[in-house]
């Protein structure tokens, strides 16, 4: 699959040093001006070959709430990549999954900023739940754990 | 119901059975004791903040308006203000920076009942200070003053001060929908935590800023308030110098502002002089660059052709007559330190793996064992306030069973060192006194500056320093709403 392809391709850029590679998906990060933590999830993205445009806002809370994500389950940020809503800090395989997968939610998230999470300490024995949001306002499901 | 019924206990049992049916009369009236008297009501109402006919948003607002009546008061000339509660919910009305009497301060619980829907209370006081003011309630106040109630209060100086005229501007900013309505989703909790509830629409005045006209060679004195809930704002004059000559109601020694950027935190003031030394027919942009990428502007000068006709050239700008205030003994004053802690980040300035150590969140945070649940456990039920100071929250608007973190000697000095350990900004306002900025990151203030609402930057320390003279209990809490709400706050008892 195409999709496949791509991630793979992502996977292998992780290695790599330097630019993002030509074909990388764009994404569209909007953050807090002051929040630092979120640039390191942005950078967290751009490891893992997505080519971010970082926009400060100070409307998070419209944005997603408007995107789906209900108060109680949004992070500090909120990234749209190919029409999904990623809220938070949520790890690439999270991500990955959803690109591939392509369910008919609008999108994923990690509500809060929790400790070890990417661009929030990266700790690799930490596990975390990614919740699946939809438009309708319906509760959100568990969707993976990273 | 009638208008006796209107009356407050309070101002039957201050003004006498005999005079309380009197005391309901047109604004403005003056009594026979000499006491000047007005109304406002905090009512619902409609505004058009972002202009055109079509786009009324609904509001709270003094008298049903956003922002309310601006009340011009006279220093030393007291004054009875009867505030009717026309809202659904409960209220009360601080005169923020104001030197009242403890009961006269505005916080429900811990110095007045609050005021009941349909009921009305009756502030009497006498200001001591001239200045600019405003006005706002301390009840459900992230909902009140974040849907309109808010309004601006001038005390006027026995002498005036020597400028062609003055201009006001309550700057403030609102969270609108696409139909100009306010957004719900106050007290959100992730915001709580960051910067507070900014708003997506910024408003001179109650609405949406095109130009302030002026004409050529005008020196005009500028009123600047900040009424929002959250919005920091650093406003630039292209091509003009602004000389502030007042902050927060105090006359300070007339400066320009470092690197020409006029800070103002949430309830802040400053009185700057503009000298109008623009091209006739020409444009100037008021720039606010608070914010990184996110610099807009707030309204253009538009210069009229015609100057100003004048007999003689301006002489230099006049300091602003001083107030009563009682001058703090540096040198003998009890020294305290108040950490302000909390929020989001807050270990990752420190540097190293303070963050993956689990410094994000500090102080009271980790008192209060919110370590292990980190955000999830807060965004889970928000059980634990996320803000604190010395390890302590108090959250809210204000009750009556809130101890004092302090109690100061009557008529003693302070000093108090207010170290902001969080990543976040917050002007942090005193009730019942103006301070002296004695300094700032342990280093003397070069300038003699006096305040009632300082703004402190993250990973900064401000001295501020007073002499205790106006007893009771007072708040000294953060100005942006969702902080003093979710915590950031504490009380001060003079006795």
């Amino acid at each position: 699959m195409r999709m496949t392809t791509k991630i793979a391709t992502l996977l292998a850029a992780i290695a790599l040093p330097g630019p993002a590679l030509a074909d990388a998906i764009p994404a569209t990060l909007y953050k807090n001006p002051q929040c630092g933590c979120c640039e390191n999830y942005a950078a967290y993205l751009r490891q893992n070959g997505f080519d971010v445009e970082v926009k400060p806002s100070n409307d998070l809370a419209e944005i997603s709430s408007q995107a789906g994500v209900p108060a109680e389950y949004e992070g500090c940020h909120t990234a749209f990549i190919e029409g999904y809503v990623v809220d938070g800090h949520v790890p690439i395989k999270a991500i990955e999954k959803l690109l591939k997968e392509r369910p008919a939610i609008a999108g994923i998230t990690l509500p809060g900023m929790p400790m070890g999470s990417p661009g929030m300490g990266d700790d690799p024995t930490k596990s975390f739940t990614v919740y699946a949001v939809t438009k309708d306002g319906a509760k959100p499901t568990a969707y993976s754990y990273e | 119901m009638s208008d006796f019924m209107l009356i407050s206990r309070r101002s039957v049992l201050l003004a006498g059975a005999g005079a309380a049916l009197t005391t309901v009369t047109r604004p403005w009236q003056v009594h026979a004791d000499s006491t000047r008297e007005m109304r406002i009501a905090a009512a619902p109402g409609e505004a058009f903040l972002v202009g055109g006919s079509n786009s009324k948003t609904d509001v709270l607002g003094y008298d049903g308006r956003v922002p309310g009546p601006t009340l011009r008061l006279k220093q030393g000339e007291p004054v009875r203000i009867i505030v009717e509660n026309k809202l659904n919910q409960d209220t009360t009305v601080h005169w923020h920076g104001i030197r009242v009497p403890n009961a006269m301060d505005g916080v429900p619980g811990l110095t007045q009942p609050p005021i009941k829907p349909g009921e009305s209370f009756t502030y009497e006081f006498t200001p001591p200070d001239a200045g600019t003011f405003w006005y706002h309630p301390h009840a459900n106040s992230l909902q009140q003053l974040g849907r309109g109630l808010a309004g601006a209060l001038v005390v006027e100086a026995r002498e005036p001060y020597p400028v062609d005229r003055e201009i006001l501007w309550m700057i403030s900013d609102w969270r609108l929908r696409p139909a100009a309505q306010i957004a719900d989703g106050f007290g959100n909790s992730m915001e709580a935590a960051m910067s507070g509830r900014v708003g997506n629409t910024v408003t001179i005045n109650g609405t949406l800023p095109r130009n302030e006209s002026v004409r050529p060679g005008e020196r005009i004195r500028l009123r600047l308030i900040n009424s929002a809930l959250a919005r920091m704002m650093a406003l630039r004059f292209e091509g003009h110098h602004p000389v502030i000559v007042a902050i927060d109601g105090q006359a300070c020694d007339p400066h320009e502002p470092d690197e020409g950027r006029l800070l103002l935190g949430p309830a802040m003031r400053i009185d700057v002089v503009l000298d109008m030394v623009g091209e006739p027919g020409k444009r100037y942009r008021v720039l606010d660059d608070f914010y990184d990428e996110l610099a807009y502007t707030l309204v253009e000068l538009a210069y009229d052709e015609k100057p100003v006709a004048r007999a003689a050239p301006l002489g230099a700008i006049a300091s602003v007559p001083p107030n009563p205030l009682p001058q703090p003994d540096l040198a003998n004053a009890e020294r305290h330190e108040l950490a302000l802690q909390g929020g989001m980040m807050s270990g990752m300035m420190m540097g190293g793996n303070g963050m993956m150590n689990g410094g994000m969140m500090n102080g009271g945070m980790m008192g209060k064992g919110m370590m292990n649940g980190g955000m999830i456990g807060m965004m889970g039920g928000m059980g634990d306030a996320p803000w604190s100071i010395n390890g302590m929250s108090m959250t809210g608007d204000g009750q009556a069973d809130m101890p004092p973190l302090l109690t100061l000697k009557r008529d003693r000095s302070y000093v108090l060192t207010l170290r902001n350990e969080t990543a976040w900004w917050h002007p942090m306002h005193l009730h019942g006194h103006s301070f002296l900025i004695a300094g700032r990151n342990g280093k003397p203030n070069p300038r003699r500056e006096w305040s009632d609402t300082v703004l402190i930057p993250p990973k900064q320390s401000v001295d501020i320093a007073f002499v205790a003279d106006n007893p009771g209990n007072w708040m000294l809490h953060c100005h942006v709403m969702d902080h003093q709400m979710a915590g950031l706050m504490t009380v001060l008892r003079v006795a």
